[in-house]
C-alpha cells in the first residue's frame, strides 16, 4: 500500500521531465532497454546458438564467429601497459590482419576485445556510451571500478545466450589512480594487476611472468608487453597480424603504434638469438 | 596435467618431469619417476595414459638394453628416436596404441652434441633445442622461446628450467608435487637435487 | 672314409670336420682372387676376373665387386650365384636397418649378420653352405673405415690388408710384406694393382681382366664408395706401368 501511495505522491520537481518509467530508462545501465534485442525465434536461443556457431563440436556449423586472439594488460608504477595482437579468425580462416582490439572508450580508459569479435565490438561501444553519459550526468569521468561493473552486469545479464567476451577495462582516475579490471561473459568481474586474455594468453603469461615487476621502467614495461603479445603470435595460430600498444598514464593513454609483428619476429630472433627452434640446423 | 620439459644447451641436455602420480582427482604418489633410462647417455621421460607409459617406457628401454649387449655398442640418441618413433607408429596402427607422450633426451658422444627429440603420441617426432608436453606447452615454450640459446651454460640452462617451473606453478591449477631433474652430459645421466620451496605468487 | 659324412653338412667326421665347409673353402680357392687393402683415409678392393672374353659386355657384368650399403662395398671369391643370395640379404638387412634407425647399419652388424645366415647353412641339415668368402670395405662414424673378411664357414674376422680365392696365400705374404700401416688410399690402390699383377696368370693386367672398387671420404667430409670404370683402371696400371703395351692391345 505505501509503495501504491509513494508511487502517486512525487515531488513536484520531478513531474516536470520525464515519466518515472522514462527516467529510471536512462539512468540504468539498462539491461531491459538492451533486452529488446531480435532474438532468433526458438524457444531456447541460447542453445540454437551455440549448436549453429560451435565449430569445435561441429566443424560445418553454419556461423562461424570470428575468435582467437591474444590480449594483454598490466599494472605497474608508471601506469597501465595495453597490448593487443590484431588478428580476427574464423573457424581456421583468418578474417582480418588489422583489427583494433583496444578501444579507446575516453581519453583515460581503454577496454580490450577477446573472444567475438562482434560481442565485444558493440558492448565495448555500447560501454562507451554508457561511460560518456555518467560523465554528462554527474559532471566527472566514471571510475574504472563503476564502468567494469556496467559491463560486467550487463553481460552477466545475457548470461548463458551466447555472448563470447573477455575484455579489459584500463584507465586512470583521481580517486582510484591506475585501475585494471577483467571482465568475461560468464559474469566474472576482477580488479587486478596482470591479466592476459584470449587463445594465446597462456603464451603471453609465460613471457610476462617471468620477468613482470611493478617498479618497472616505462621502457621496460612497454618493450615485456610487446614482446608478450610477440610470442603469443608465435606459438598461437589464432593470434598474429599487429601488436597494438598503449600506456595508460595519469593524463590519459599514449598509443605506441600499430607494428607488424613479421619484421618484428625477424629483428628479435637475428638481433638478440631468441626463438632458437627456428632453425634448419637439426633434422 | 603432468609436466614434461626439456632443454639443451652447448654440452648437456636437462629432463624435467613432474612428480606427481595423478588418477582422477587423486594424487597417489608425489615422488613418482616419469623417466627411464635407455642405455648410458639417453633418457626418456614419458606422460600419457596410465599403464601405456610405464609399459611402452620398459618395453623400449629393454630392447635398447637388447641392442647394446648384442652389438656391444650403445644406439645414437639419434637412432634411439627413430627407434621409438617406429614403435610408437606400428603400435598406433595396432588393436591397442599406446597414448604416450615422450621427451628423449640424449648426449650424442660420436658428434659430441646434446640432442633432444620431441615424440607425441601419434608418432611425430622432431628433433628441438628446447621442448614441453602437455599444458607446459602453453606456458612454457614462449617463455623458452625468449630465454633459451644454443650455446647456454648449465646454470643458465637451470635457471631457465626454473623460470618455467615458477611460471607452472603460478598459473597451473593444479599442484604437480614439483619436478625430478635428470642432466644427461658426454659422462652419463644424473640427477640433480632441485629445491622446491620457492614461494611463487600471482601478480 | 669321409663318405659317410659327406652328404650331411650337419655332421662332423669323427676327426671333427664338417667336409662340405672345407669343400666350399676348396671352391673358392680356385676363384679369381680378391683382395683389400685399408688406408688412413679410405679402403681398396681389387679382384681378378676370370671369365674374359672379347664378346663379354664389359660394363653390365662386374661379378666381383658389389655395393651393399650407403658406407659398405664387398669382393666376391667363390659361386656368383651363391654370392647373389647373399648380397641381396645383406642389402636388404642394411635397408630394413635403415628403415628403422634412420641411420646405416654399422659395418660389423651387417658382416655379422651375412655370416650368421652362412652359419646357418653349416648347421642344418640337408642344405649346401654358400660356396662364397667375401672382403667387406666399410666406414661407420664409430670405427671409422672397417676392411672384414668372412668364409663360408660363417667365420669373419676385420683385417687391415687381406685377400681371397686363388693363389691368395702369395697375395697375402706380399700384402704382408709391403702394407704400411700409414698408407694413403692412392698408395694402396698402387700396392692393391702390385699384388694382383703377382699373383695372376698373366703378367700384364688390363681393366678386362680385374675390378677396382674405393671407399673413401670426400673434401666435405662425405663418404663415398666407388666402383672404377675401365678407364680408371687402365689409368692406374699405366701408372705403375703395369699395362699391356698399346700395340699389343691393337694386334689383339
Amino acid at each position: 500500500m505505501d509503495s501504491l501511495v509513494a508511487q502517486y505522491t512525487r515531488p513536484a520537481f520531478s513531474e516536470a521531465g520525464q515519466s518515472q518509467e522514462e527516467q529510471q530508462g536512462l539512468s540504468q545501465a539498462s539491461p531491459e532497454l538492451s533486452l529488446k534485442f531480435a532474438l532468433p525465434p526458438v524457444a531456447q536461443s541460447a542453445s540454437w546458438l551455440r549448436a549453429m556457431t560451435d565449430d569445435y563440436s561441429n566443424p560445418n556449423c553454419p556461423i562461424k564467429i570470428a575468435h582467437g586472439t591474444t590480449t594483454l594488460a598490466f599494472r605497474f608504477k608508471g601506469g597501465i601497459i595495453v597490448a593487443t595482437d590484431s588478428r580476427a579468425t574464423a573457424g581456421n580462416w583468418i578474417a582480418s590482419q588489422t583489427v583494433k582490439k583496444v578501444i579507446e572508450i575516453n581519453n583515460c580508459l581503454l577496454g580490450t576485445m577477446a573472444g567475438g569479435a562482434a560481442d565485444c565490438q558493440y558492448w565495448l561501444a555500447f560501454l562507451g556510451m554508457q561511460c560518456r553519459l555518467h560523465e554528462l550526468r554527474h559532471k566527472r569521468r566514471i571510475s574504472v571500478a563503476a564502468a567494469s561493473k556496467i559491463l560486467a552486469n550487463l553481460v552477466y545479464s545475457y548470461k548463458g545466450m551466447g555472448l563470447s567476451m573477455g575484455t579489459m577495462c584500463a584507465g586512470v582516475t583521481p580517486q582510484e589512480g591506475p585501475a585494471l579490471y577483467y571482465i568475461d561473459s560468464d559474469g566474472t568481474r576482477l580488479a587486478g594487476n596482470l591479466f592476459c586474455v584470449g587463445s594465446g594468453q597462456t603464451f603471453a603469461y609465460g613471457v610476462l611472468d617471468a620477468q613482470y615487476q611493478y617498479d618497472l621502467s616505462d621502457e621496460d614495461a612497454l618493450e615485456l608487453g610487446r614482446r608478450s603479445i610477440l610470442a603469443a603470435t608465435h606459438r598461437d595460430a589464432y593470434s598474429g597480424g599487429f601488436i597494438n600498444l598503449y600506456h595508460v598514464k595519469e593524463d590519459g593513454w599514449v598509443k605506441h603504434g600499430f607494428n607488424d609483428t613479421n619484421p618484428m619476429f625477424w629483428k628479435t630472433k637475428l638481433e638478440k638469438g631468441e626463438f632458437s627452434n627456428v632453425t634448419a640446423d637439426l633434422v | 596435467m603432468e609436466v614434461l620439459l626439456g632443454i639443451t644447451g652447448k654440452d648437456f641436455t636437462i629432463v624435467a618431469a613432474s612428480k606427481a602420480a595423478m588418477r582422477g582427482a587423486t594424487i597417489l604418489k608425489a615422488s613418482d619417476d616419469k623417466t627411464r633410462e635407455l642405455n648410458s647417455h639417453s633418457l626418456m621421460a614419458f606422460s600419457g595414459e596410465a599403464g601405456d607409459t610405464v609399459q611402452f617406457a620398459e618395453f623400449i628401454q629393454a630392447n635398447i638394453q637388447l641392442y647394446s649387449m648384442r652389438n656391444s655398442m650403445e644406439l645414437s640418441p639419434s637412432a634411439t628416436a627413430s627407434f621409438v618413433r617406429g614403435e610408437l607408429a606400428r603400435a598406433l596402427r595396432s588393436r591397442r596404441p599406446y597414448t604416450v607422450n615422450l621427451l628423449l633426451g640424449g648426449y650424442d658422444k660420436i658428434a659430441d652434441k646434446p640432442t633432444l627429440y620431441w615424440i607425441d603420441y601419434l608418432a611425430s617426432s622432431a628433433p628441438v633445442p628446447y621442448a614441453a608436453h602437455g599444458y607446459a606447452q602453453y606456458y612454457c615454450l614462449s617463455l623458452l622461446d625468449k630465454h633459451h640459446h644454443p650455446d647456454i651454460d648449465f646454470e643458465r640452462g637451470m635457471k631457465i628450467l626454473r623460470m618455467c617451473t615458477e611460471e607452472l606453478k603460478r598459473r597451473l591449477p593444479i599442484d604437480f608435487k614439483g619436478v625430478t631433474v635428470k642432466v644427461i652430459t658426454k659422462d652419463g645421466i644424473r640427477e640433480v637435487e632441485y629445491e622446491d620451496d620457492v614461494k611463487v605468487v600471482v601478480p | 672314409m669321409s663318405r659317410r659324412y659327406d652328404s650331411r653338412t650337419t655332421i662332423f667326421s669323427p676327426e671333427g670336420r664338417l667336409y662340405q665347409v672345407e669343400y666350399a673353402l676348396e671352391a673358392i680357392s680356385h676363384a679369381g682372387t680378391a683382395l683389400g687393402i685399408l688406408a688412413q683415409d679410405g679402403i681398396v678392393l681389387a679382384a681378378e676376373r676370370k671369365v674374359t672374353s672379347k664378346l663379354l659386355e664389359q660394363d653390365t657384368s662386374a661379378e666381383k665387386l658389389y655395393i651393399l650399403n650407403d658406407n659398405m662395398i664387398c669382393a666376391v671369391a667363390g659361386m656368383t650365384a651363391d654370392a647373389n643370395i647373399l648380397i641381396n640379404y645383406a642389402r636388404q638387412a642394411a635397408q630394413r636397418y635403415l628403415l628403422t634407425y634412420n641411420e646405416d647399419i654399422p659395418c660389423e652388424q651387417l658382416v655379422r649378420r651375412l655370416c650368421d645366415l652362412k652359419q646357418g647353412y653349416t648347421q642344418h641339415g640337408g642344405l649346401r653352405p654358400f660356396g662364397v668368402s667375401f672382403i667387406y670395405a666399410g666406414w661407420d662414424p664409430q670405427r671409422q673405415f672397417q676392411l672384414y673378411q668372412s668364409n663360408p664357414s660363417g667365420n669373419y674376422g676385420g683385417w687391415k690388408a687381406t685377400s681371397v680365392g686363388a693363389n691368395n696365400a702369395s697375395a697375402q705374404s706380399l700384402l704382408k710384406q709391403d702394407y704400411k700401416e700409414e698408407c694413403d688410399l692412392k698408395e694402396a690402390c698402387g700396392l692393391a694393382v702390385k699384388v694382383l699383377s703377382k699373383t695372376m696368370d698373366s703378367t700384364k693386367l688390363s681393366s678386362e681382366k680385374i675390378e677396382f672398387a674405393t671407399v673413401g671420404k670426400t673434401k666435405s667430409g662425405k663418404i663415398y664408395h666407388h666402383l672404377w670404370g675401365a678407364d680408371e683402371i687402365d689409368a692406374l696400371l699405366k701408372e705403375h706401368g703395369l699395362a699391356k703395351a698399346e700395340d699389343a692391345e691393337r694386334e689383339e
